[in-house]
C-alpha cells in the first residue's frame, strides 16, 4: 500500500506547483470533486508556460488515484517512482530486524545497492525513452521533495553506520577484512558456548586465546579504520559478555605492593623535611632598620600619636 | 624637642665633614657584608635633565624623533614575534615529551596490568617524572635560582619599580624555558602560563636594548632606549605579549600590564602594547598551525587552550547567578586556604631549604609523590566510563575496567594538566563521578599547594584552574541531582569554567585582567558577566583572610612595593617621620677620594645623593651609575685643565654601560687621583623633586606612584637638605589588623 500512494501523492504534487507558488492553500476534500477533473489538464498546461491565476478548486486525493494519466510525470518517470518505493520498502523492511544485534551492514548491502542504483537512474540527467529526464520531475517540482529527503536519509543512516567500510567498492559483497573478523567471532563465541556452563574461570582460561586475537584483530581494525557498526556492536557485545557476564577483566590483587611502594614514596618527604629542620642550619633573616631623624622607632611614634 | 636636637647634631656633623652617611650601618650585624647577589635595587625612571641631555635633544633633529617612534614600534612587533615563538617552542616540546613519557608509562601499565607487577609501573613513572624534574631543578638551583616560580611577582616588582638582580637577563629566560618544559613534562602540578610572562618580559627587555651582555653581543641598534624609563615600557609590553601568548588573549595581555604596572602609563602606549601582544597572538597561532599541518589557519587559539563551549551549553539564566557567587565565595575561601599553606611553607622553606641540593631534592620528592599518589588514586579507581567515539581521552587507561572502557581518574591524572582542564571543561556530562571529582580536587589541592615555591619555574594558573575545574564540575553534577527533572540548565561543563575561575581568583586576586583573560580564552563574552561577579566576590572574600599569592611571595622576598594605594589612616605621618636622615650629600665640586670612600663604603650602599652647595643648600641630585661612569672616564677638573683635548662625556657614554655599571671596587684610582676635584654640575639631575618636611605620607606616595620616583629629597624652608625618601621608606608602612604597622624588610 504504501508505495503505490506514494507514487500518487508525488503525481499530485508534481502538478499542484504552481497553484502552491502563488501562495494559495489548497484544500483537500472530496467535495468538489466534479470540476477538477477537467480543471487537472487546463491547470498542467498552463503551468509550463506561465503561472496561474490561484485556482480555488480543490482536488480529491480518492479522485485522484484513479486519475488516467497525466502530462507531466511520464510513464517512464513513474515507472521508476515504482521501483525506488519497492526497493526502499525491501531495504528498510530488512533493516529493521537488524537493528538489534547490528547487522544492517552485513544483510542489507545489496538491497542498499540495489536502492542506490535506482536512485541514480531517478537524478541521472541522461534522456530517458520519449527525452524525457525524471530528475526535475521526480526531485526538486516541491518544496518537500520527498524522494530526495527518502533518500538522504537512508544515506545518512548508512553514513553513520560506516557500512562502507566494511563493504566493497561496488556493494558487492563484504569485504575480506570483516569476513575474517566474523570468523574470528565465531570462533570466540563458540568458544564461549562450550564452557558457558559451569564454572567461569574455565573460560576465562580457554577463551583467552581466541578472545585475545580477536581483541588485536579488532585494534587493528580501529587503527585502519576498516570498522563498521556491525563489527563495533559485536565486539562491543563480546567485550561486554567477556568483563560483565563472565567477569574476565583482570582482577585487582596487586593492593600490597602498590601501597607499600607509594606510601615509602609519601614517606620520604617527610623524612626529609624533618631531617632539614633538625640539622640545616636556621637562615636569619637581616632586617634593615631606618635611619630616622629621631631616637625612637616609628612604630612608638605611632602609638604615641594614637594614644 | 628630641628631634630638633637630633637634627642639630646632624648639622654639626655635617658642617664638620661635608658627608654624613658613616653613623649607623644599615645592616643589623657587625661582620661587614659582601654586596649580597640579591640584593634588589629601584629602577631609574625619573628623566635625568641634566645639561648632556638637554644637549643631546637640541642636537635631534625632528626625523630623529620620528625615527625613534618608529623604532618603537618595530621593537613592539619584534617583541610579539619572538615572544610567540618561544610560547610554540614550549608548547611543542611540553606536548612531545610529555606523550613520550605516557605513552612509555601507559605501554607497561597494560603490560603489568596482565601479568601483575604494577608497583613497576609506579616506580617507572616516579623515576620518569623524577628525570625530567632533577634536570629543571637542577637548572634552576644551581645556575639561576631567579627563574625559580612563575616569574609574575618578579615581573610585578620590576613593573612597579623594582628590578630584583638579573630578573631580564638572556640566562635567566634560557632556564626559565627550559625550566618550565622539564616540569610539566615531568608531571608536577604546574603549568606554564606564569613562565610565558616572564619569558616575555625577558624578551622584551633584551630587544629593546639592541644588545646582549651575557653573549657580549652590541648590535649598536636602539642605543636611546638603553635607560630605565623606556626599557619599562618595552618590558609591560613584553609582559603583555607574554600573556597574550600564553592565553591567546591579546587584550587580557594589555589589561593585566595595566593592572601590574598601572603606575606609570600613557594612551600612546597602550596602543603599541597591544600591538604587541596581538602579534604575539598570532605568531604563535601561525606556527601552531604549520606544526599541526594546517599552515595558515591563524584561528588556532593562545598555549593554553580552554576548547569553545557549545552553543547550547553556554546557556545560563539569572537565576544561576546566586548560585555562581556562592561559588565565588568558595573560590575566595579555598584560594585563602592555599595562601595561607603555601605562605607557611614558603617561610620554612627560606629558613631551612635554602641550599640548592636540598632544593633539587625537594623537588625531586615532590615529581616523586605526585607521580605515587595519582597512581594510587587511577589504582584505586573504581569509576569506569565507555570510551567515546570520538576518542577525547589522549591516554586513556583501561586498568581493572571492563573492556572498552577507561579508567575516569586516569583522564584527570594520567594528563597534563592543561588537558585535564579542557576534559573537564567539555566532557559529555556523566563522565566522571562525584567521587572522582571530590578526591581528585582534594589530592591536587594539597599537591599543588605543595609545589608551588619549588626551585622549578613553574606557574600556578592552570593547577588553580585545574582545582576550581574539579569542584566546579562537581557541584554542577550535584545541582543537576537536586533538581531530576530539569537537568538541562546544570550542564556540569559550564560550573566547571565557574568553578575554575572563583579558584583562580581566590588565589591570585586579579580582577579586571583575570576577566577579560578567561573570557578571551573560553572565546565566549557571554560569560563575561558571572566571570566578573564570581572573580569580584572570590577576591573580597579571599582578601578578608589572606593576602593574595603573588603578594605573599613578594612581601617574602623583601621586596619594597609600592601598592595602588598609600595606607589609608597614614595622613598624619608626615615626611618628616617617614625619610632617612641624615643624608650622605656631595658638594657640587667635591674631592674625588671623597666620592670613591662614600661609594666604597658598603654598609651604606647608598644611590642617589643629593648635590649641594655650602652650607648644604640643595642644587642637585646625582646618582651611584653617573658617579661610577665618571670616575671610570676620569672627568676631574685638573685633567680637564690640562688636557683641553678631551672627549667631553656625553650621555652615549652612560647608556653604554647601562644596565650593568661595573661595581666601585674594578675602578682603579690612584693617590694623586684622589686629591683631584671633580665637578658635578654638568652631570647631576639639576632639579630633583622635592618636599617639604611636612608633606603627609599619602602626598609623598602619590608622587613615587605617579612619577616612578626613585628619591625625594626633603628640603627645610630654605631648601637645605634634612633627609631623603626612598621606595623602602614608604613600602614599610602598611595597614595591618591594629591600624597602621610598620614592617620590617629583611636582607635576603
Amino acid at each position: 500500500m504504501l508505495p503505490y500512494n506514494l507514487y500518487l501523492f508525488f503525481v499530485f504534487v508534481a502538478i499542484d506547483v504552481p497553484s502552491l507558488k502563488c501562495g494559495d492553500v489548497v484544500h483537500l476534500s472530496a467535495s468538489e470533486s466534479a470540476d477538477k477533473l477537467e480543471a487537472v489538464p487546463s491547470l498542467s498546461t498552463a503551468a509550463v508556460s506561465s503561472p496561474v491565476p490561484p485556482v480555488d478548486t480543490v482536488f480529491s486525493f480518492s479522485l485522484l488515484s484513479s486519475f488516467p494519466e497525466d502530462l507531466e510525470v511520464s510513464d517512464y518517470c513513474s515507472d521508476l517512482l515504482h521501483i525506488f518505493g519497492q526497493r526502499y520498502v525491501a531495504y528498510v523492511n530488512c533493516l529493521v530486524p537488524a537493528a538489534r544485534p547490528v547487522k544492517v551492514c552485513q544483510s542489507c548491502y545489496s538491497t542498499y545497492g540495489s536502492v542506490v542504483e535506482i536512485y541514480k537512474n531517478i537524478s541521472s540527467d541522461q534522456m530517458g525513452p520519449g527525452n524525457v529526464t525524471c530528475r526535475d520531475s521526480l526531485l526538486r517540482s516541491d518544496r518537500l521533495m520527498l524522494v530526495y529527503q527518502l533518500y538522504s536519509n537512508l544515506e545518512s543512516l548508512w553514513e553513520d553506520s560506516n557500512c562502507a567500510q566494511c563493504v566493497t567498492g561496488h556493494l558487492e559483497s563484504l569485504t575480506n577484512d570483516t569476513l575474517y573478523f566474523m570468523s574470528t567471532l565465531n570462533q570466540t563465541l563458540t568458544c564461549f558456548e562450550k564452557y558457558q556452563q559451569g564454572n567461569h574461570t574455565e573460560l576465562c582460561k580457554n577463551c583467552k586465546s581466541a578472545y585475545g586475537t580477536l581483541n588485536v584483530l579488532y585494534s587493528q581494525m580501529e587503527q585502519n579504520s576498516t570498522l563498521c557498526i556491525d563489527i563495533e556492536d559485536a565486539m562491543n557485545m563480546t567485550r561486554r559478555l567477556w568483563s560483565k557476564n563472565f567477569n574476565c577483566s583482570f582482577p585487582r590483587e596487586e593492593n600490597v605492593p602498590v601501597i607499600a611502594v607509594s606510601s615509602f614514596m609519601l614517606f620520604l618527604p617527610i623524612i626529609f623535611y624533618l631531617s632539614s629542620f633538625l640539622h640545616s642550619e636556621q637562615k636569619k633573616r637581616k632586617l634593615i632598620h631606618p635611619r630616622r631623624a629621631k631616637s625612637n622607632t616609628s612604630l612608638m611614634n605611632i602609638q604615641d600619636k594614637l594614644s | 624637642m628630641a628631634n630638633i636636637t637630633k637634627k642639630v647634631s646632624w648639622s654639626s656633623r655635617g658642617d664638620d665633614s661635608a658627608l654624613t652617611g658613616e653613623g649607623t650601618p644599615l645592616l643589623n650585624g657587625t661582620e661587614i657584608p659582601k654586596p649580597s647577589r640579591q640584593v634588589s635595587m629601584s629602577l631609574d625612571y625619573d628623566n635625568i635633565e641634566n645639561q648632556l641631555f638637554l644637549e643631546e635633544e637640541r642636537r635631534m633633529s625632528h626625523m630623529g624623533f620620528r625615527c625613534l617612534e618608529i623604532s618603537r614600534w618595530v621593537i613592539c612587533g619584534l617583541i610579539g614575534i619572538l615572544t610567540g615563538l618561544i610560547a610554540c617552542f614550549i608548547d611543542i616540546m611540553v606536548e612531545k615529551l610529555a606523550g613520550y613519557k605516557y605513552q612509555v608509562i601507559k605501554e607497561n601499565i597494560e603490560k603489568f596490568t596482565e601479568v601483575g607487577g604494577l608497583s613497576i609501573s609506579l616506580i617507572l613513572w616516579a623515576v620518569l617524572n623524577c628525570a625530567f624534574v632533577l634536570v629543571g631543578g637542577v637548572m634552576v638551583a644551581f645556575f639561576e635560582p631567579i627563574a625559580a616560580g612563575s616569574g609574575i611577582p618578579q615581573i610585578k616588582c620590576y613593573l612597579n619599580g623594582v628590578k630584583i638582580p638579573r630578573v631580564v637577563r638572556l640566562k635567566t629566560l634560557v632556564v626559565k624555558v627550559i625550566g618550565v618544559i622539564c616540569s610539566v613534562a615531568g608531571g608536577l602540578a604546574v603549568g606554564k602560563e606564569g613562565p610565558m610572562i616572564h619569558s616575555g618580559a625577558v624578551v622584551a627587555a633584551g630587544v629593546s636594548q639592541g644588545r646582549s651582555t651575557s653573549l657580549k653581543r652590541d648590535f649598536k641598534m636602539f642605543e636611546y632606549f638603553r635607560r630605565d624609563t623606556e626599557k619599562r615600557d618595552f618590558v609591560s609590553a613584553g609582559a603583555a605579549a607574554g600573556v597574550s601568548a600564553a592565553f591567546g588573549a591579546p587584550v587580557g595581555g594589555v589589561l593585566f600590564s595595566l593592572e601590574e604596572g598601572a603606575s606609570f602609563w600613557n594612551q600612546m602606549l597602550t596602543w603599541r602594547i597591544f600591538f604587541a601582544s596581538m602579534i604575539s597572538t598570532f605568531t604563535l597561532n601561525f606556527f601552531l598551525s604549520i606544526y599541526h599541518g594546517k599552515p595558515g589557519d591563524l584561528s588556532n587559539p593562545g598555549l593554553i587552550n580552554f576548547g569553545r563551549f557549545e552553543s547550547d551549553s553556554v546557556a545560563y539564566y539569572y537565576y544561576e547567578i546566586p548560585l555562581f557567587m556562592c561559588m565565588g565565595a568558595l573560590g575566595g575561601l579555598l584560594g585563602a586556604l592555599f595562601n595561607s599553606l603555601n605562605y607557611w611553607l614558603t617561610i620554612f622553606r627560606i629558613r631551612y631549604v635554602h641550599r640548592p641540593c636540598l632544593q633539587v631534592i625537594e623537588a625531586l620528592l615532590v615529581a616523586a609523590v605526585t607521580a605515587a599518589v595519582s597512581f594510587t588514586m587511577i589504582y584505586f579507581s573504581n569509576d569506569c566510563q565507555p570510551l567515546g567515539p570520538e576518542h577525547n581521552e589522549e591516554y586513556p587507561l583501561q586498568l581493572f575496567c571492563a573492556d572498552g572502557e577507561y579508567n575516569a581518574m586516569a583522564t584527570a591524572f594520567f594528563n597534563t594538566p592543561e588537558r585535564s582542564v579542557r576534559s573537564l571543561f567539555h566532557n559529555q556530562p556523566g563522565s566522571y563521578n562525584p567521587l572522582t571529582l571530590g578526591l581528585f580536587t582534594l589530592t591536587y589541592f594539597f599537591l599543588a599547594c605543595w609545589t608551588y615555591g619549588l626551585a622549578v619555574s613553574a606557574g600556578v594558573f592552570i593547577p588553580s584552574l585545574l582545582i576550581g575545574a574539579a569542584w566546579g564540575r562537581l557541584c554542577g553534577i550535584l545541582l543537576a541531582s537536586f533538581t531530576p527533572t530539569s537537568p538541562i540548565w546544570a550542564d556540569p561543563g559550564k560550573y566547571a569554567l565557574i568553578g575554575a575561575a572563583a579558584q583562580l581568583g581566590g588565589i591570585v586576586r586579579m580582577t579586571l585582567s583575570l576577566t577579560v583573560i578567561m573570557v578571551e580564552a573560553t572565546g565566549n563574552v557571554t560569560y563575561g558577566l558571572p566571570i566578573m561577579l564570581v572573580l569580584m566576590i572570590a577576591k573580597i572574600v579571599g582578601d578578608y583572610f589572606q593576602e593574595g599569592l603573588y603578594d605573599i611571595h613578594i612581601k617574602l622576598q623583601s621586596v619594597p612595593f609600592l601598592h595602588w594605594e598609600a595606607p589609608a589612616t597614614s595622613h598624619w605621618l608626615t615626611a618628616r617621620e617617614v625619610m632617612s636622615s641624615p643624608v650622605t650629600c656631595f658638594n657640587r665640586i667635591e674631592k674625588v677620594g671623597t666620592i670613591v670612600d662614600v661609594l666604597s663604603n658598603t654598609s651604606t650602599n647608598h644611590n642617589g645623593f643629593p648635590v649641594v652647595v655650602q652650607p648644604a643648600k640643595l642644587c642637585g641630585l646625582i646618582l651611584r651609575s653617573q658617579l661610577i661612569v665618571l670616575l671610570k672616564h676620569k672627568v676631574f677638573v685638573e685633567l680637564a685643565r690640562s688636557r683641553l683635548s678631551q672627549r667631553k662625556l656625553q650621555l652615549k657614554d652612560f647608556r653604554d654601560a647601562y644596565p650593568r655599571f661595573p661595581p666601585i671596587q674594578s675602578i682603579h684610582v690612584s693617590q694623586d687621583e684622589r686629591e683631584c676635584m671633580m665637578d658635578l654640575t654638568e652631570f647631576m639631575n639639576p632639579t630633583p623633586y622635592t618636599v617639604p618636611q611636612d608633606t603627609s605620607l599619602p602626598r609623598v606616595f602619590k608622587l613615587f606612584r605617579a612619577l616612578g620616583l626613585r628619591h625625594l629629597v626633603v628640603a627645610d624652608d630654605v631648601n637645605r637638605v634634612i633627609g631623603l625618601v626612598t621606595r623602602k621608606d614608604l613600602a614599610r608602612y602598611h595597614l595591618g589588623k591594629h591600624g597602621l604597622e610598620e614592617l620590617q624588610l629583611a636582607q635576603t
